[in-house]
């Protein structure tokens, strides 16, 4: 019972150390809002100010977003599951949480579609929008509307969520390599801890998510893929049950699973906005998967997954990054085991040694410890002696490529 | 003492203040004297438990000595004494209590009814207590019978008399009031371990009457004659098993307690219950008995498992002694109403079984009346146990088994089922017919022989058997004799093992250092696990909190724990270095200990004596030197069984631990490995410091968002494995091919191997459903004849080929040759620092990815090398034997041979190894066929007619005898062949012949393939009567042998040379790569429903074994491929357009399209519209066994060598189809024309292709 207390209290203890997520009700995302108007002429004035030069004098004007009907049905067009942002005041909202007008980053839109949202971001003066549409379907409206502007809008033939296929074979459009997209685009690589180079935003696939998510963090962490070239920041909708799950805490024994505490540990994760379902366009007649368990999934949630600049500011490199990608894989198979069980099993009698040196308790579950502390841990293994012989070092090399980035 | 009495006698007197109070609230009953009785019956249940509970505990502390036996005794007829007083004194206020609990529950029962409804239940209880009172009787008239106990006595007879009488009167008041009566029954009983809710079977009124008459009759009998069970169990007592006495005695103490524990609590429940309850007994009650069968089968569906496990877990529970345990375990589950309803007959047997072998009589009778209370009706299997007790115990009065036998009758059995359907084991049948011989004296029972039907199809093969006899094997009966004592010391050792072939190798001193090291580990290793498991049995013994939960317990006791930890030392030795997933690992412990656990099961109930006796005389039909039979195997086998009636039964009996069992406790092994299997790190390499490791980890690994458990051993050990290159294998007793001639499959369940379990039908694990529907089939019998032909080849080793294999194997392998080479022989795993800035992250990435490829290739290697190793080893070791294959099937009636390894369904090299072990003189024609053999082999000539072939064959005569003299110095002809070694095989055979005196009187053993050529196309066009597909196929008489996939081939070159001149890229890149061998199992497999999808995959395999295809357009070219071979069928099989079309049309209209074969079933037809231009014949994976079984036994001569019994067991209806189609069709029945092919593709066998022999 005494260690039940004591537990409870170093869990507080620590939590109130380590760095907490943000949650919406921390920050007013409307505080810094500006009204659309004003966003509007200031995206007119910094077109002016970069390349006023090439632009022509009759687009000052604000695009035309179209009538939603019309939208509505060129969204039901489309033969796959997909979500669409149709709404004007939802792609607005999203907008003014982009912040497009100020910042030099590029943004990737993915699937966007009728191209609601893209007119919106361009609207609310976004200097660079790259459309990433997989679907041919609605490639040619956006083109059209590429030509119509000059430079500020690039239309790609693309799935940003298939990027980086692991099989070999030719590929074809919309299956592509990231080096090609980016040399393509002619954005080049940058140090880590350089600005934002480029912001994504969109909606995960229903279809796998928690796989994308994790072959993205796999990328993220041995940088490779999109985070080759800097720290690109995700501004996904995601559905509410998984948004749960990657937020997770260590003791929510059902949640907090490796891949949540990887994400937390690379990324600030912000919780933007939430919106029901009902507020997207679904373009297939298949129901929503149901939550069978006790996680709400009643909205999507845009979340922003900035990566830490400090990331690998510690010991960590993109090389030894797939051993700790292992580790935590292997410590949170299971959550309810002891963690200097999973620490002895690979190099004998450190465990405890490990452990005082991280100020825990002997009985500390995998379960109950977070991700600062796990990036922490694998900090001290990394430099002991002990561990670098162990066979756990050899483990690591096949297991996360077989899913991972090639 | 006088202390502990004085207690419970408080105790039942403040219980009966208790009642006083009730009494109070409650209106006075009327008295009619049938309530006299119940208020007894309401008494002594209260008084009992207390009393007895003492007097238990009496006997219990002062054992034997004379005095105080005495002293027991007479506080015993004290007791008996006082409980009577007690009797006397309190009978008003138990009928008020049960008022009180009506009224309680409903207004309209009057008094009368409730009491007159208690009648037939209370009957059993007062008994339960007079074989004690007996008992104790008994003790005091040795001595002194005293005044009291006369007087009690005298009551008590009274009293049965009166109450023998009450259930005929009481009957008619039932049947008015049934409401009140299953009310009544239910606060009424509270034997030991029911103490509340008893359910009684209100409807059959007659039956359960006259049922709980046997037990209160058997009751009597045990209480009125002074030698009946009384002295049995007093045997029992004295006896020298003390553990039992205590243990017996210790259980129904528990059980008091536990009773009077229960009973606030029960009453409480019951309130809460009778609404539910009352209306759950009326309405579902009555059905019960006609359910029984349907909620046998319901429950084998939906709850099958759970029935499964309890049924395990008790017989696991008996087989290890642990009988205290197994009731304990019943009990819980009858009084637990959610598991009550799982319970049937059978599993009561089980205990009653095992009291029957104590001869308890009255422990049956309590067994009975569980029975009864579950709303259960005893079958045969109860009438069986309860006899055999009756003719255990020498004085049984044959009243009482009349009793039983009249009660049977009217229960609709007759003493001849429970012969013939009952299983037996060790001495029961002899009790059972003591028992009804006492009453019968000549009765004999009659076995009549199941009437075996057979489809119509096959009717003629079984009806017209004149001049037919079985064919005998080249042995003498005593050989026979003697391989099957061998076959059996080797089954009931369970393992066996081997001298690996490596062990030819010199020995290094490495090597024996190692050896040495590992011996010594496992030794440690051996002492640690003892002790673990000891430690862990204890844990679980006495940690069972919920005696209704399951546990492994039982499962770890069923063998000694030597054994156990044998069986975890050997999986050591043979876990692969890369590790091997967790469930599959325990599932493979599990079914270890099973396998031993039935063995011993069988030596235990002496199954194995019999066995001997009935093979011994199975010979007969065998043997080359006893007279000829007409029968069949399975007819024979039947008869003797008839014949040979007395002991235990052979068939059935064991149950099959469910899936889930077997892993867990596997995985409970796993786990004791996992934690207490240790060794220093130092033990390789002095510089590394000294600790202590486990040798087994369990680790995860991941696949997608899956996780996999896996056990993944220590570096270190591996490579103490690898250098010590340990000579020895060993293997399960099933894993090698049987000495003797298979035991013929008689039934589903009992054939192959002599004690190891086999299945006749391969089921993916845990899949019981099979397993039911396989039972209900009643069409099997030509199926499993075919199985035992199967079987009845005997086979030997061609000694001059294995010894050339071994050369190779042991030297470095050879890919070309398909002997794996040794792990020395595999390419390095380079090592790369990581950390070294030198490298750019690209370089890291392939670097990586060489790494990868390496581990891959090892563990690829490794596997492929061990699984040589092992048939190698096998066919080493029975190089003198001769040697046969017991065969089972799968679900769709493809037959396999049991042992995994080394069978004739294996590679090139060990098909090479394998001859008949009989063989027959070539004749005129035989050489001609061996040559023809062999250029099927080479896998040239396809397009050849057979004299073309053998022309061919007679020009490289040369070459041919070049390979036999010099297979590895020579010319080496032989080694481009397809089929390398059966090639190498083949020319060595000719070569002896050719060289032979007289080539026509040389005895050969050589076998010769025969195969039709793409048998589902066969059927298709003979289906539609198409002349011009049928030819393809060979249907129709030819010069040249057809060649349809080559035909395809061609025909879809020709699309492809289209589409390159109209530019297609994809078809400019496949030129030259369009070839027979990839089209031909996408071709084969159309018919079976293969779908685009399947068979793009399946020509992406073969694109990819190209060497110089291009590896990036495999996709596209397998795309386009698939499409191109389709639209080549359909293209060729023009004549078969109206099927299509009528197939299609059928698809569209979703209507089942079907017809009728000659058996008179009407055939459905898959109903999905496929994108295959075919009708897709109605294959039966889903309908499995039950739609139509035809065996088409086609004794194909091979001229040359030896009668090949080809025995094409084949479940599908198709072959009938294209029975009757010939039979009323135009054209004239045409075979197979007998197209001989050599080349047969392992892989596409596995997958899809045809097994024949």
């Amino acid at each position: 019972m005494s260690t039940q207390i004591w537990r409870g209290a170093d869990l507080m203890m620590r939590s109130a150390c380590c760095r907490t997520i943000r949650s919406p009700s921390s920050e007013q995302p409307g505080a810094e809002r500006t009204s659309p108007s004003s966003a509007l002429t200031h995206r007119n004035l910094s077109a002016v100010a970069v390349q006023g030069q090439s632009r022509p004098l009759c687009r000052y004007d604000s695009l035309d977003l179209g009538e939603v009907e019309e939208n509505v049905r060129r969204a039901l067009a489309c033969k796959k599951i997909r979500h669409f942002i149709v709404n004007p005041d939802l792609a607005e909202l999203v907008t003014q949480h982009l912040r497009p007008e100020n910042g030099r980053s590029v943004i990737f839109e993915c699937n966007p579609g009728p191209g609601v949202l893209t007119r919106t971001l361009l609207n609310a003066g976004a200097q660079r929008v790259v459309a990433l549409e997989g679907d041919k379907l609605f490639l040619r409206d956006l083109q059209e509307l590429e030509g119509r502007l000059d430079g500020q809008l690039e239309v790609v033939h693309c799935d940003y969520f298939k990027l980086d296929p692991i099989g070999v074979g030719n590929l074809r459009p919309p299956v592509m390599y990231t080096d090609k997209l980016f040399t393509d685009l002619g954005i080049s690589e940058a140090s880590w801890t350089d600005d934002i180079p480029v912001k994504v935003v969109g909606i995960l696939p229903l279809r796998n998510e928690r796989g994308t998510l994790l072959k993205m963090v796999y990328a993220l962490f041995e940088r490779q893929s999109v985070y080759r070239y800097g720290r690109v920041e995700l501004n996904l909708f995601i559905s509410e049950k998984e948004y749960l799950k990657l937020v997770s805490r260590p003791g929510e024994m059902m949640q907090y699973r490796a891949f949540s505490v990887l994400w937390q540990m690379a990324c600030d994760i912000e919780l933007l906005h939430k919106e029901p379902w009902e507020s997207f366009v679904k373009s297939s007649k298949q129901r929503m998967p149901s939550s069978k368990n006790q996680l709400p999934n009643e909205h999507l949630c845009l979340v922003r997954l900035r990566p830490r600049a400090d990331l690998f500011s510690g010991g960590l490199t993109p090389t030894n990054a797939s051993t700790l990608l292992m580790m935590v894989k292997q410590c949170l198979a299971k959550r309810k085991v002891k963690l200097i069980d999973r620490l002895n099993l690979w190099s004998p009698d450190s465990g405890s040694k490990l452990l005082s040196e991280m100020g825990m308790l002997e009985d500390i579950l995998t379960g109950h410890v977070y991700p600062e502390e796990y990036l922490r841990l694998f900090q001290l293994i990394d430099k002991s002696q002990e561990f670098t012989q162990s066979w756990l070092y050899e483990e690591i090399l096949e297991n996360p490529q077989r899913e991972g980035w090639g | 003492m006088s202390l502990l009495r004085v207690c419970a006698f408080a105790k039942c007197v403040s219980r009966r203040t208790l009642f006083d109070k009730c009494a109070v609230r409650v209106s006075p009953a009327d008295r009619c004297p049938l309530c006299v009785s119940t208020r007894d019956g309401g008494v002594r249940r209260i008084s009992e438990t207390p009393l007895r509970l003492q007097r238990r505990k009496v006997s219990f502390m002062i054992p034997k000595r004379d005095d105080a036996k005495k002293r027991v005794v007479e506080q015993s007829q004290l007791l008996d004494v006082l409980k009577a007083r007690i009797q006397q004194l309190q009978p008003d206020v138990v009928l008020d209590v049960h008022h009180a609990n009506v009224q309680f529950v409903k207004a309209p029962s009057s008094g009368r009814g409730v009491s007159s409804g208690k009648g037939p239940k209370v009957a059993p209880k007062e008994k339960t207590d007079i074989p004690k009172s007996g008992k104790t009787l008994k003790a005091a008239s040795k001595s002194k019978t005293s005044r009291w106990m006369e007087k009690l006595t005298r009551e008590k007879k009274n009293k049965l008399t009166k109450e023998e009488r009450l259930p005929q009167k009481i009957q008619k008041n039932v049947k008015e009031k049934p409401s009140g009566k299953s009310k009544g029954s239910k606060s009424g009983s509270a034997l030991p371990g029911t103490s509340h809710k008893v359910i009684s079977s209100a409807a059959p009124l007659v039956k359960g009457r006259a049922r709980t008459k046997l037990s209160d009759e058997i009751r009597a009998a045990v209480s009125s004659t002074e030698v009946g069970t009384t002295a049995a169990a007093a045997t029992v007592h004295k006896g020298p098993k003390g553990k039992q006495k205590a243990s017996k005695k210790q259980g129904p103490v528990k059980e008091g307690k536990r009773q009077t524990e229960a009973k606030e609590p029960a009453e409480e429940m019951e309130k809460s219950l009778d609404q539910q309850g009352s209306r759950w007994t009326l309405s579902s009650n009555p059905q019960r008995p006609e359910e029984e069968e349907e909620d046998v089968e319901v429950a084998a569906a939906a709850c099958g498992d759970v029935q499964l496990s309890i049924r395990s877990y008790l017989e696991a529970c008996v087989f290890a002694g642990d009988v205290e345990r197994a009731h304990s375990f019943l009990l819980s589950q009858h009084r637990v109403r959610s598991r009550r309803k799982l319970l049937n007959t059978d599993f009561y047997n089980i205990m009653m079984r095992v009291w029957a072998k104590k001869g308890t009589l009255n422990q049956i009778g309590r067994i009975f009346i569980l029975l009864e209370e579950a709303g259960l009706k005893p079958n045969l299997g109860s009438y069986c146990t309860a006899l055999e007790c009756m003719g255990r115990n020498p004085g049984c009065q044959p009243k009482l088994i009349t009793r039983c036998l009249r009660q049977m009758e009217e229960d609709g059995l007759s003493a001849d089922d429970l012969f013939s359907q009952c299983v037996f084991r060790q001495d029961e049948r002899d009790m059972v017919l003591k028992a009804v011989h006492l009453v019968q004296p000549d009765y004999k029972p009659r076995l009549h022989a199941r009437a075996a039907q057979c489809p119509s199809l096959v009717q003629e093969f079984y009806t017209q058997r004149a001049d037919h006899q079985y064919p005998k094997l080249d042995f003498t009966q005593e050989e026979l004799q003697e391989r099957f004592r061998q076959q059996l010391r080797l089954e009931e050792d369970c393992t066996v093992t081997i001298d690996s072939v490596e062990a030819a190798k010199p020995v290094t001193d490495h090597m024996a250092k190692m050896r040495k090291l590992l011996a010594d580990h496992r030794a440690q290793w051996q002492k640690i696990l003892l002790q673990a498991l000891r430690e862990s049995k204890m844990i679980l013994a006495n940690t069972n909190t919920k005696d209704y939960r399951l546990n492994l317990y039982p499962y770890l006791c069923v063998l000694e724990d030597r054994e156990y930890v044998d069986i975890m030392i050997q999986s050591v030795a043979s876990l692969p270095p890369s590790g091997e997933s967790l469930k599959i690992l325990g599932r493979d412990l599990g079914h270890r200990v099973y396998t031993k656990y039935c063995v011993q099961q069988k030596q235990q109930n002496q199954v194995v004596e019999k066995l001997r006796n009935i093979y011994n005389a199975y010979t007969d039909l065998l043997a080359k030197d006893t007279k000829e039979c007409i029968v069949l195997p399975s007819e024979y086998w039947g008869r003797l069984e008839r014949e040979q009636s007395s002991g235990p039964s052979l068939q059935g009996g064991e149950t099959h631990w469910p899936y889930i069992v077997s892993v867990e406790l596997g995985i409970y092994m796993v786990d004791m490995m996992v934690k207490n299997l240790k060794m220093n790190s130092d033990v390789l390499n002095p510089a590394f410091e000294r600790k202590l490791i486990p040798i087994l980890y369990h680790m995860y690994t991941f696949r997608n968002t899956r996780q996999v458990g896996f056990i993944k051993p220590h570096p270190i050990l591996i490579q103490m494995q690898q250098d010590a290159m340990e000579s020895k294998l060993t293997f399960d007793s099933y894993v090698m091919p049987m000495l003797c001639p298979p035991v013929p499959w008689t039934s589903v369940k009992f054939g192959a191997y002599l004690l190891t379990p086999s299945k006749l039908m391969r089921t993916v694990e845990g899949a019981t459903q099979h397993e039911v529907l396989l039972e209900k089939c009643q069409n099997l019998l030509p199926v499993l004849d075919s199985l035992n032909q199967l079987g009845n080849c005997a086979w030997s080793i061609n000694k001059p080929l294995l010894d050339i294999i071994i050369s190779i194997f042991n030297d470095r392998g050879s890919d070309k040759l398909d002997i794996p080479p040794p792990l020395s022989e595999a390419p390095k795993i380079p090592h790369f620092n990581a950390q070294d800035p030198a490298y750019t992250s690209a370089e890291k990435a392939h670097m990586k990815r060489d790494v990868i490829n390496a581990k891959k290739k090892c563990s690829e290697m490794h596997s492929l090398r061990m699984d040589a190793l092992y048939k190698l080893s096998i066919a080493n070791h029975m190089r003198d034997e001769i040697f046969w294959f017991p065969h089972n099937m799968d679900f769709r009636g493809r037959t396999y041979p049991c042992p995994p390894y080394f069978n004739h369904l294996g590679s090139d090299v060990t098909r090479a190894l394998l001859l008949f072990a009989e063989g027959k003189p070539l004749g005129p024609k035989g050489l001609d066929w061996l040559k023809i053999h062999l250029v099927n082999l080479t896998g040239l000539k396809k397009r050849s007619s057979l004299e073309g072939r053998l022309e061919y064959a007679n020009s490289i005569m040369e070459d041919v005898l070049d390979s036999a003299d010099n297979p590895l110095n020579g010319n080496k002809w032989w080694m481009n062949a397809d089929e390398p070694w059966q090639a190498l095989g083949c020319c060595m055979e000719i070569a002896n012949a050719v060289r032979s005196p007289d080539p026509t009187n040389f005895i050969s053993n050589f076998p010769v393939h025969q195969d039709g050529s793409c048998n589902g196309l066969q059927h298709y066009a003979a289906l539609g009567r198409d002349v011009i597909g049928a030819t393809s196929v060979n249907l129709m008489p030819c010069e040249m042998p057809q060649d349809v996939y080559s035909g395809v081939a061609q025909q879809v070159e020709e699309f492809r040379v289209r589409d390159a001149q109209s530019g297609m890229k994809i078809a400019q890149v496949l030129e030259g790569f369009i070839s027979r061998k990839v089209v031909k199992q996408t071709v084969m497999t159309v018919v079976y429903g293969v779908t685009r999808y399947g068979g793009r995959l399946q020509i992406e395999k073969r694109l990819k074994e190209i060497e110089d295809f291009p590896k990036e357009h495999v996709w596209d070219a397998s795309h386009y491929l698939v499409r191109m071979v389709f639209s080549g069928l359909k293209e060729m099989f023009t004549g078969t357009r109206e099927i299509q079309a009528e197939g299609r049309l059928a698809a569209n209209r979703n209507t089942t399209h079907g017809w009728c074969v000659s058996s008179g079933e009407c055939v459905g037809m898959a109903q999905s519209e496929s994108i295959i231009p075919f009708p897709i014949i109605p294959w039966c994976q889903r309908v499995c066994v039950c739609v139509c079984v035809c065996v088409c036994v086609c004794v194909c001569v091979c001229v040359c060598v030896c009668v090949c019994v080809c025995v094409y067991v084949c479940v599908c209806v198709c072959v009938c189809v294209r029975t009757c189609c010939f039979l009323n069709g135009s054209h004239p029945p045409v075979f197979p024309s007998g197209e001989l092919e050599g080349g047969r593709e392992k892989k596409m066998e596995e997958k899809m292709g045809m097994v024949e022999v």
